[in-house]
């Protein structure tokens, strides 16, 4: 009766959930001092004692750190890294007679924050009895909470916003006071983003009371190793407890290629092959790109194979968190075949039990597709296995390069972003409250953190104006005050209803409004975003959790649902920025077609596409390291370019965007434009001379590349969309939870709104500013966009005018989100759309 | 100035590019939801919008008498954002303008916003009235589904219409006539829309730039 997990088993959702490991300690007295941690010899003993022998990594990361030495962890997943670091800090332990914090776990996610705790807790308990270890995440109790901030226990697990929170506390510096390691876990996954720049600042502050601060880090492979240790211990050591394991990369190539569709997402023409696959296997991680496909490939491998209901799952971040753990249980105890998810089980402890990993579609990069892969073959003498699985036939391209890529191990860095100023004016406010600041120490303190390493006194004094003033001092506004300087020129914040705002508004990551689903007596099922219910009418159905259910109606930030039978509805999308395909990945690709342009099809799946390239070279071309191919086509639609650069479609939204401004800048027009990680397409309402507008005025041309791209952003939405985030981390939209009444009504105005406003009367404004810039490096990826011109400049183009769309036109043919760019006045605009409104209607 | 002259209950009045409405037999300027002081009161809770949305309204309705003979303007509802809408810079941008419009009437039929913010400051010489206040034909509200005699002419929602063709999609503050009800645009240069799905008798005029365009029904 309930797919998400085996279906004979009711809902377990009845009790409130309860931070494991925190249940056990209803009333524990405060942390009070504490003995001595265990010798290095007690340690081996306990590895002794259990039959596992200590790794080299171990020992020498317990070595770094009896000599009080930083330092950066580098090993795949498993408890290896976990006891390597922990044990350490155990070692560390000095008899006190303080209570007090010791060790502070930051890790990624809250999902991965129970299971971490369980592990440190089962050592500690063998080790280092007199030590409390809990956690601190979103999900803990008010309760619990209240008692943590009067005194923490020796070693707490958290996230970066739980622990900003903490720092937000007036008495921040005395809770610290006794720290002597901080440990943040999965590193990889933070340093890329705003949380990981959020962590440097929470890290700055905590080596500025604690000059002897310990740091490690603990990472999964990466491009970009050494600046990975450099963001987070300067000083620290690279230990490698990288254990190199038999791993095996393959394709499921589909019976018959020829009847493989050109363009897609969903790949459920591969149902049967993939079924058969799991059917061999004792259990199955099926990973699909985005949670929608998850829903709809669980509901089809259940039709087709009625007989694993119970033993089939679902999982991805929007179900309940009851429902995700009960699976998570189920995979480690064997009891799952197979489970279909999404990126929410990329990280975190191992399921031994897992056999196999399947990718549907593209993994977008060499590093995640390793990262997914090494989730399989942990049970001794197992291999780890991904088999990539195509949902359309040119990605059977990409699995040809994915595959070689591995091979040669070329894997992608992750850059820390630069000095993102939204994250600083919301650290400003956080330290405001958590005891407030003089203006130069905190300066000096930020600089400290590796991504404002190059703050200049400009930026520093309009992120304090923009937090004291509400902006530039000779705009100041008078009733404008959220940290205001006290007589002896320490920021606080005045007013305890923007301190309560602020506190709950802490965190980076941005989600769309969501709502929670509920069946009737109140069972959560998990959250959809606002957007998809909006929809919805009274008695509509639609697929979540691998269920079909009925909207009843909506209540206070939460659907109501019943089960329902028949038709299947729609299904929730839920945003999130699709991944660019990795520029490793994407010349890997572009080499294969190289090789094919010389007659060369290596491996079964070059065997397997080579009748469709055979038809891209007849009616147009193939693109190489050496061409670039553009066609151009007119349909019903209207007037198409394509253009394949192979850069990944951050590349092709910036390279699409600049060449349509060129393009308009002549004359007004207004493009449709669609990206997929090959190439682009322009599409115009009216005819336009392509041929010679490619060739006049050196369309790809470096120059005057920052002002043309500046120009050509103006004209389409995209800093408008990147604004939303920055709004909502600089405090300017409150979004309130769910459950929360409906407060403060007179705070609702929506980013686009934001925007407007401030594009017109403070044009200056640095979060504008750095929108743009986010846009640039992030979405665009500027310097990516710069060195792929100087390529198309050095490549041969090859112009070809097509009767219909050729096999890797129609992919981006029928790609359904569009980006629009327009240089025509919006009355010019609505006229048009109206007319062609009209000429659609007929007469 | 290409605004669109239409018919409400046996009254000729325009649609304004402005997202405004007038009414010339009664020499009166209809604007709904201008939210004065919406931006200082983000101000006052910590949110840092900047100066200018005040004077913007009070030049977009100086735009609006210098091209239309008016003896009155009517407000339906939502005049002030908040009661931080009072701040002294706000009133004094206002008491200005008021000032070189003095023989101007103003009437203010009040909104859910101004039960909160309470009435205007009695300087700027504002005429209250609460939902219906009949004025020939029209029942003047801010709430649309007041239900009472006389055609109502309200405001509230903020309407948007989304324009949308295979292609592109636009969203545009717009006029919906019904047959009983004319809802009007937000006028506020600090106000959002919602977009709403016009009723099978609603007449739909949107607002873009300097033009107003009928939207067909199909």
């Amino acid at each position: 009766m309930s797919p998400a997990f085996p279906r004979p088993r009711p809902l377990p959702s009845r009790q409130p959930p309860v931070p494991p490991g925190e249940a056990a300690l209803p009333a524990r007295p405060p942390a009070a001092g504490s003995p001595a941690g265990p010798s290095r010899e007690a340690v081996e003993a306990w590895f002794t004692a259990r039959g596992w022998s200590i790794f080299p990594f171990q020992r020498e990361v317990w070595d770094a750190a009896c000599h009080g030495t930083s330092g950066l962890l580098h090993a795949t997943t498993g408890a290896g890294k976990t006891l390597a670091v922990w044990l350490a800090a155990l070692q560390r332990a000095q008899a006190s007679r303080k209570p007090g914090l010791r060790v502070l776990w930051v890790t990624p996610m809250r999902a991965l924050a129970a299971d971490t705790l369980r592990a440190l807790q089962s050592s500690a308990a063998d080790l280092l009895p007199a030590w409390q270890v809990e956690s601190r995440t979103g999900d803990t109790d008010s309760g619990t909470r209240a008692r943590q901030a009067r005194s923490l226990p020796h070693a707490l697990v958290t996230t970066p916003e739980s622990l900003t929170v903490l720092l937000s506390r007036p008495e921040a510096k005395e809770l610290f006071a006794q720290l002597d390691m901080l440990v943040v876990d999965e590193w990889h996954e933070l340093m890329g983003n705003k949380r990981g720049v959020q962590t440097q600042l929470a890290l700055a502050r905590l080596r500025n009371w604690q000059p002897g601060l310990m740091v490690w880090g603990l990472s999964a492979t990466l491009g970009n190793l050494q600046q990975a240790r450099d963001v987070l211990a300067p000083d620290g050591t690279i230990v490698e407890g990288h254990l190199r394991k038999e791993l095996l990369i393959d394709t499921l190539v589909p019976d018959h290629p020829s009847r493989f569709p050109w363009a897609g997402h969903l790949g459920l023409q591969m149902l049967e092959p993939v079924a058969s696959e799991i059917a061999q296997h004792a259990s199955t991680l099926v990973f699909c790109n985005t949670r929608s496909q998850a829903e709809l490939w669980y509901q089809n491998l259940l039709d087709a194979r009625p007989e694993w209901a119970g033993v089939l799952a679902l999982h991805h971040g929007s179900l309940d968190k009851e429902v995700r753990e009960w699976v998570e249980q189920g995979l480690k105890q064997g009891m799952l075949k197979a489970v279909v998810c999404t990126s929410s089980l990329d990280l975190g402890v191992d399921f031994l039990p897992v056999e196999r990993v399947m990718q549907i579609g593209s993994a977008k990069g060499i590093a995640r597709l390793l990262q997914r892969a090494g989730r399989s073959g942990h049970a001794p003498g197992r291999t780890s296995r991904a088999t990539l699985v195509p949902t359309h036939s040119l990605e059977l391209l990409e699995a040809a390069g994915a595959i070689e890529a591995v091979r040669e191990r070329r894997i992608e860095p992750r850059p820390p972003p630069e000095k993102p100023l939204d994250v600083l004016v919301q650290h400003l406010v956080t330290v405001a409250l958590g005891g407030g600041f003089r203006s130069d120490e905190l300066l000096a303190e930020v600089r400290t953190a590796w991504s404002y390493r190059a703050l200049s006194q400009d930026e520093w004094q309009w992120a304090l104006d923009f937090v004291a003033r509400g902006g530039q001092s000779l705009s100041a506004y008078p009733e404008y005050r959220r940290v205001l300087p006290d007589e002896e020129g320490i920021y606080r914040v005045p007013d305890a209803a923007i301190a309560r705002r602020h506190r709950m508004g802490i965190g980076t990551i941005v989600s769309e409004a969501t709502v929670q689903v509920k069946y009737m007596n109140g069972s959560a099922l998990g959250s959809v975003e606002e957007g998809f219910i909006a929809r919805l009418a009274k008695g509509d159905h639609f697929l979540f959790g691998g269920r079909i259910l009925e909207f009843v109606r909506m209540h206070e930030m939460t659907a109501f649902v019943r089960r329902a039978t028949g038709a299947k509805g729609a299904v929730p999308r839920w945003q999130g920025g699709k991944m660019p395909l990795s520029s490793e990945l994407a010349h890997a690709a572009l080499e294969q077609l190289r090789r094919a342009t010389e007659g060369r099809y290596d491996g079964p799946e070059m065997q397997a596409i080579k009748p469709l390239l055979e038809i891209q070279q007849r009616w147009s071309a193939l693109p190489t390291p050496h061409t670039t191919v553009i066609e151009a086509m007119e349909s019903r639609e209207g007037h198409h370019l394509f253009v394949y650069p192979f850069a990944g479609r951050s590349v092709h939204i910036g390279l699409a965007s600049l060449l349509a401004y060129r393009i308009a800048r002549a004359r007004p027009a207004t493009f449709s434009i669609a990206v997929n990680d090959y190439g682009f397409e322009l599409l115009a309402p009216e005819a336009l001379p392509w041929r010679e507008a490619l060739d006049e005025g050196g369309a790809f041309t470096t120059d005057h590349l920052l002002e043309d791209v500046l120009a050509s952003l103006n004209a389409s939405e995209l800093s408008q969309r990147r604004f939303r985030e920055i709004a909502r981390i600089a405090g300017l939209i409150f979004q309130g939870y769910p459950g929360q009444p409906k407060s403060n009504r007179q705070l609702q105005a929506s980013s686009s709104l934001f925007f407007e406003v401030f594009r017109k009367h403070d044009a200056g404004n640095l979060l504008l500013t750095q929108a743009q810039r986010e846009v640039l490096e992030q979405e665009l990826e500027l310097g990516r966009l710069r060195t792929t011109l100087q390529e198309l400049q050095r490549r041969r183009p090859s112009f070809h005018e097509v009767r219909r769309a050729t096999p890797f036109g129609f992919a981006l043919m029928v790609e359904r989100f569009r980006e629009k760019l327009t240089t025509e006045r919006l009355s010019d605009r609505v006229a048009r759309m109206l007319r062609e409104l009209e000429k659609a209607a007929g007469p | 100035m290409s605004a669109i002259a239409t018919e409400l209950a046996g009254e000729r009045v325009l649609l304004l590019p402005q997202k405004a409405m007038y009414w010339p037999a009664a020499r009166t300027l209809m604007v709904a939801d201008i939210h004065f002081g919406k931006a200082a009161s983000f101000r006052a809770l910590g949110v840092p919008v900047p100066r200018g949305t005040t004077s913007a309204n009070l030049a977009a309705l100086e735009t609006l008498l210098t091209t239309h003979d008016t003896q009155r303007i009517v407000f339906l509802g939502d005049f002030l954002h908040a009661k931080a809408a009072q701040a002294p810079a706000t009133l004094q941008a206002m008491l200005d303008w008021r000032r070189r419009h003095r023989e101007l009437e103003l009437l203010l039929v009040r909104g859910n916003h101004d039960w909160h913010a309470g009435d205007p400051s009695t300087l700027l010489d504002v005429t209250m009235a609460d939902e219906p206040h009949a004025s020939g034909p029209f029942a003047l509200c801010h709430h649309p589904d007041v239900d009472c005699e006389g055609y109502v002419i309200a405001g509230h929602v903020h309407p948007v219409f989304h324009l949308r063709t295979t292609r592109e999609s636009l969203r545009l503050p717009c006029f919906l006539l019904g047959t009983t009800r004319a809802i009007l645009p937000a006028f506020g240069a600090f106000t959002g829309g919602h977009s709403l799905i016009p009723e099978a008798t609603d007449r739909v005029y949107v607002a873009a730039d300097d033009m107003v365009f009928p939207i067909e029904k199909r």
